[in-house]
């Protein structure tokens, strides 16, 4: 895989990755509550 | 009253779960691998990114927050606003009614490739390779010659399509309790089988080559209108508003239940989805290539094409396990558009008619498949493939789409007004917005919804005729849209008797 490609995914996935995670933080009872 | 009384979802993660099972459908797994592609990769993931959040999370809030202020599916939402501007909530609920009509189609289409997946019906090998597209045409869809050859009933395809308006009837039959807890299993088992397709696309050879295409970047395409227009256009269709059941889906949220978070979630989820599918598709692509000695543009293709010709040459070429394969990228094509087509049904149509004439859940929702099942048996005949995933298509999920989220856009914006939307959205969030929104609902989402209008339809349609079609078949287009506007108004000016739950 070139690097080019393999910059292009890691970038993609920490901005998901980040972005999500981000969202559950903010998420009240601290991120792992389902229930609401 | 309506507060008390409205069906809920019993979970915060049954929403979130039916949210991204609406917005995660079969273009995410068919058109933005292709899109990436051919726009610059890299440089096509920016203009997407920012379109994600400049118009489509914006769009979800806008969505969902009117459906749980007004308690209301779209066309109450827009009553709620003012009496005259009810239409407005009544024209998404037809392009929703019509896109199901020949999404199910497609997906009875994906029903019938599970079954010829078992034995590899279209062939193995390069004998497959080569059969694959014969065998969509001619033996599945057993294609006339254009739209003015209808020809006959296909009765695989209507069989297929009747199992699965039942299916719909049977998930929607007990509303948002029942939606939740469906979209859950729907939406894991499906990336389940996503994860498999991806770790067995990555162990084929010349898998890295395919990605290297998927994902090389040309900077310089962030400079063409094409690619912010392919961008813009991808983020407008992918997350399934602007087909009013986002209102409906929103009105279920309870009342101390979040909107700005949950929006933000089913954006990135989406998203995220749509991107891990590219490593599938072209994984696969890199194995085509190099098997088959041919270049990419022989191999990468969108919508029907890939699905139904590229993925069937992939699984007539693969080492082993190639029928186990085959079901699983067809049930997984499946599941992903079954929760579209349950959402546009129930939330699109169903919840709004509850809404309006106090019918009752079953009667209503028996109404709505028998009478979609029977428009849809139309698409399951030799001409169907033109008129119902092409034409109708492009006169309802792109037209139809884009001016009703315009107009929708302009009127919560500038009438409502938005500020009230965004306060109220704000109460119970688990965070807040700011202005910022406003001048996205305002301005900013309206004019990207009419730049692709005009862009990427009218300066294409109005010359000349939609995809070489005569001129009477692409007429149809504009007579879809000025009828469905009529009925729009007749129905708006109805008296509204209320939702009898």
């Amino acid at each position: 895989m070139s690097i080019e490609a393999l910059v292009a995914a890691v970038v993609m996935w920490v901005v998901f990755i980040g972005g999500l995670s981000w969202c559950l933080s903010k998420w009240r009872g601290g991120g792992s509550e389902w229930e609401e | 009253m309506a507060e008390l009384t409205r069906e809920r979802w019993g979970k915060r993660s049954y929403f979130i779960f039916a949210a991204l099972g609406s917005a995660i459908g079969l273009g995410n797994l068919w058109r933005f691998p292709h899109l990436t592609y051919s726009n610059g990769g890299g440089a096509f993931l920016v203009a997407w990114m920012v379109g994600l959040l400049a118009i489509g999370i914006p769009w979800l809030i806008v969505e969902y927050g009117m459906g749980k202020y007004f308690q209301k599916s779209a066309p109450g939402a827009f009553e709620g606003i003012g009496k005259k501007w009810e239409w407005l909530g009544w024209w998404p609920v037809w392009v929703a009614f019509l896109i199901d009509t020949y999404y199910c189609v497609v997906m009875a289409w994906a029903l019938r490739y599970i079954v010829s997946s078992a034995t590899v019906a279209w062939g193995m090998g390069t004998a497959g390779a080569e059969g694959a597209a014969d065998y969509y045409f001619g033996t599945v869809l057993r294609l006339s010659g254009g739209p003015g050859e209808i020809g006959s009933i296909v009765p695989e395809l209507l069989v297929a399509l009747a199992i699965v308006w039942i299916i719909i009837f049977l998930v929607v039959q007990k509303g948002a309790a029942s939606i939740g807890p469906v979209s859950q299993w729907v939406m894991i088992t499906a990336w389940v089988f996503l994860v498999v397709l991806v770790i067995r696309g990555l162990t084929l050879v010349g898998a890295t080559d395919g990605l290297n295409y998927y994902l090389q970047t040309d900077w310089s395409k962030l400079a063409s209108g094409d690619v912010w227009f392919a961008a813009l256009s991808q983020i407008a269709f992918t997350l399934s508003v602007g087909m009013a059941g986002m209102y409906a889906y929103g009105s279920f949220i309870k009342k101390r239940g979040d909107v700005n978070n949950n929006a933000f979630i089913t954006g990135f989820g989406n998203c995220a989805t749509s991107f891990f599918a590219g490593f599938a598709v072209f994984s696969v692509v890199g194995f085509l290539m190099q098997t088959l000695s041919v270049p990419i543009e022989e191999v990468s293709s969108s919508s029907v094409g890939l699905a139904f010709i590229t993925w069937p040459v992939a699984i007539s070429m693969l080492p082993g396990a190639n029928a186990l394969f085959g079901i699983i990228f067809f049930v997984c094509l499946f599941l992903l558009g079954l929760s579209s087509a349950y959402f546009l049904a129930y939330g699109g149509v169903i919840s709004p008619l509850m809404d309006k004439f106090g019918w009752g859940r079953t009667k209503t929702t028996l109404g709505v498949c028998i009478v979609a099942f029977a428009i849809g048996i139309l698409f399951t005949t030799q001409g169907g493939l033109y008129w119902g995933p092409d034409i109708l298509d492009r006169a309802v999920a792109f037209y139809g789409l884009l001016i009703t989220g315009a107009l929708s856009c302009i009127v919560i914006g500038w009438v409502l007004p938005v500020s009230r939307l965004r306060e109220f959205v704000n109460e119970t969030s688990d965070f807040k917005i700011g202005p910022w929104f406003d001048v996205l609902v305002k301005a900013v989402i309206p004019a990207v919804l009419i730049f692709v209008l005009v862009y990427g339809g009218f300066m294409n349609d109005i010359p000349n005729s939609y995809a070489g079609y005569p001129r009477w078949a692409s007429n149809a287009i504009w007579g879809t849209l000025v009828v469905t506007l009529i009925l729009s108004f007749i129905l708006g000016s109805m008296k509204t008797k209320g939702r009898a739950d």
